[in-house]
């Protein structure tokens, strides 16, 4: 067949991979934005039944690749976090075809049920020929558009901790347009506070730097503190992501991306840590 | 290696030889004459080129047509045909839902989505359902009501 092929299992899918040149293709929202080659040839992955599931075990959220986002809303299992991010993804047009697996390996660090992945602390399962590998979401982004997904590899599935999935969270997505927006700057914070201590925080920042902004180091600061010793260090931990964050230049200016970054986080900050 | 491309185009078996990575709007346009489907963006932005995809909604722009074997494409000649457009287009033409008509044909099929997933929508659920289809001329609200129109006076079509 002219320009791709119709794999029906994920064998032959990393067969084709495993010889080049192909490109896959999930649900093509962002693939057919772009001006493709004439000479490309995709992968079309909507037959491939193992790219499709979604259960939880006892310990995680796991999702395959292709779950459309339209999929991932009707399931019982998906966490709220999640469908609450992706319920404000453009329109159901889109929904209806696209999917999380392709927003993952698109690597925009605007990309919305990737944000939810990385504050979750996600694990991206990545399949081959060669094998299996079991990556944490945020080693997957090594720059803008560029995930660590080889030429022969398919992330396959989504893995979320529940203990994180199912915590109380904070999102918020301050974009243009309230469909279709592709978000400006979105936000998404979870917390466990419970008996009087903080015993985990973790925030992600959308489209303000080059990849997702997941500081485990600066949200560690509030960890095993007692609530009243968090609040105490509400300020420091405000000053240092406001030292931490680097927005790039884009259509909306450096200064406005930081201050809304700031105003999400104390937001947060004061509606969960206490 | 796979052959053709095979799908069912308004209730016909089609076999499509060409390019799998060809836009399933420029093939639904210019192979098969289906010019009901509007281009107005090509980045999934306006919804004009809607069609049914197995029954859901999905923007043809959007779409490889590799991504279309073994479905089942519904454009809007092909919806014509139904009692439900009946109900739609008299709606539609009752409340003075439509001037240009450009986005028409996307906003019909979008109604369609909605009220097939939801016979009794609240005016929300209409808008939400057609917020991916703009129009330029009337400003929705015609639209929301030939959509709460039809769900009424079509009751029992969906
Ligand atoms: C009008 C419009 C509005 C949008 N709004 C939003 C929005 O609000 N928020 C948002 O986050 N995004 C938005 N998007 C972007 C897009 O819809 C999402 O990023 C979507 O999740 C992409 O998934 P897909 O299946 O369509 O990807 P595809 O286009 O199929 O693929 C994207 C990339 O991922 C690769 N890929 C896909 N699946 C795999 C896999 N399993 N393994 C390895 N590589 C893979 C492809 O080769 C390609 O490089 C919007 C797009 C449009 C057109
Ligand atoms: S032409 Fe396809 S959405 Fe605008
Ligand atoms: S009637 Fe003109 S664009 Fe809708």
């Amino acid at each position: 067949m002219v320009g791709g092929y119709i794999p029906f299992g994920m064998q032959e899918a990393l067969e084709i991979l495993a010889g080049g040149g192909c490109v896959p293709y999930a649900g093509g929202t962002d693939l057919m934005v772009k001006e493709s080659a004439a000479d490309t040839r995709y992968v079309f992955l909507h037959r491939i039944r193992d790219l499709k599931c979604i259960t939880v075990d006892a310990e995680y959220f796991i999702c395959g690749a292709c779950c459309t986002y339209t999929e991932l809303l009707r399931s019982r299992h998906t966490p709220a976090i999640l469908k609450e991010a992706i319920s404000q993804i453009a329109a159901p047009a889109i929904r209806n075809t696209a999917t999380i697996g392709g927003n993952v390996a698109n690597a925009s660090p605007k990309a919305d049920a990737a944000l939810i992945l990385m504050v979750t602390d996600a694990l991206v399962r990545l399949q081959s020929k060669r094998g299996v590998r079991i990556v944490p979401i945020k080693e997957l982004y090594l720059g803008r558009g560029v995930a660590d997904i080889l030429p022969d590899e398919l992330i396959s599935e989504f893995w979320v901790p529940l203990s994180r999935a199912r915590l109380p969270y904070f999102y918020e997505k301050v974009g243009a347009r309230k469909a279709l927006a592709i978000s400006r700057v979105s936000f998404a914070g979870i917390a466990d506070v419970s008996g009087g201590r903080v015993n985990h925080v973790a925030t992600a920042f959308g489209a303000v730097e080059d990849v997702i902004v997941r500081r485990e180091e600066i949200d560690g600061m509030l960890t095993g503190l007692s609530v009243a010793e968090a609040q105490a260090l509400k300020g420091e931990y405000l000053a240092a992501y406001d030292a931490a964050i680097k927005p790039i230049r884009g259509r909306v200016s450096a200064e406005y991306r930081k201050a809304v970054c700031g105003n999400l986080l104390g937001a947060f900050f004061d509606s969960h840590i206490k | 290696m796979n052959g053709q491309i095979k799908f069912i185009l308004n209730g016909k078996d089609v076999v499509y030889a060409g390019s799998a990575a060809a836009r399933l709007l420029d093939v639904l346009r210019d192979e098969y004459g289906l010019t009901g489907v509007k281009c107005g963006c090509k980045e999934g932005e306006c919804g004009a080129c809607a069609v049914l995809l197995n029954g859901q909604l999905v923007n043809s722009c959007m779409v490889a047509m590799g991504f279309v074997d073994g479905s089942i494409v519904l454009t809007i000649e092909g919806y014509k045909e139904t009692a439900r457009f009946a109900a739609l287009d008299k709606a539609f033409a009752e409340t003075a839902a439509v001037q240009c008509g450009y986005c028409i044909p996307g906003m019909v099929l979008a109604a369609e989505a909605v009220l097939a997933e939801n016979p009794h929508p609240d005016e929300a659920t209409i808008r939400s359902g057609l917020s991916g289809n703009l129009c330029r001329c009337t400003g929705y609200n015609a639209i929301v009501k030939a959509v709460q129109a039809a769900a009424e006076e079509g009751a029992g079509l969906w």
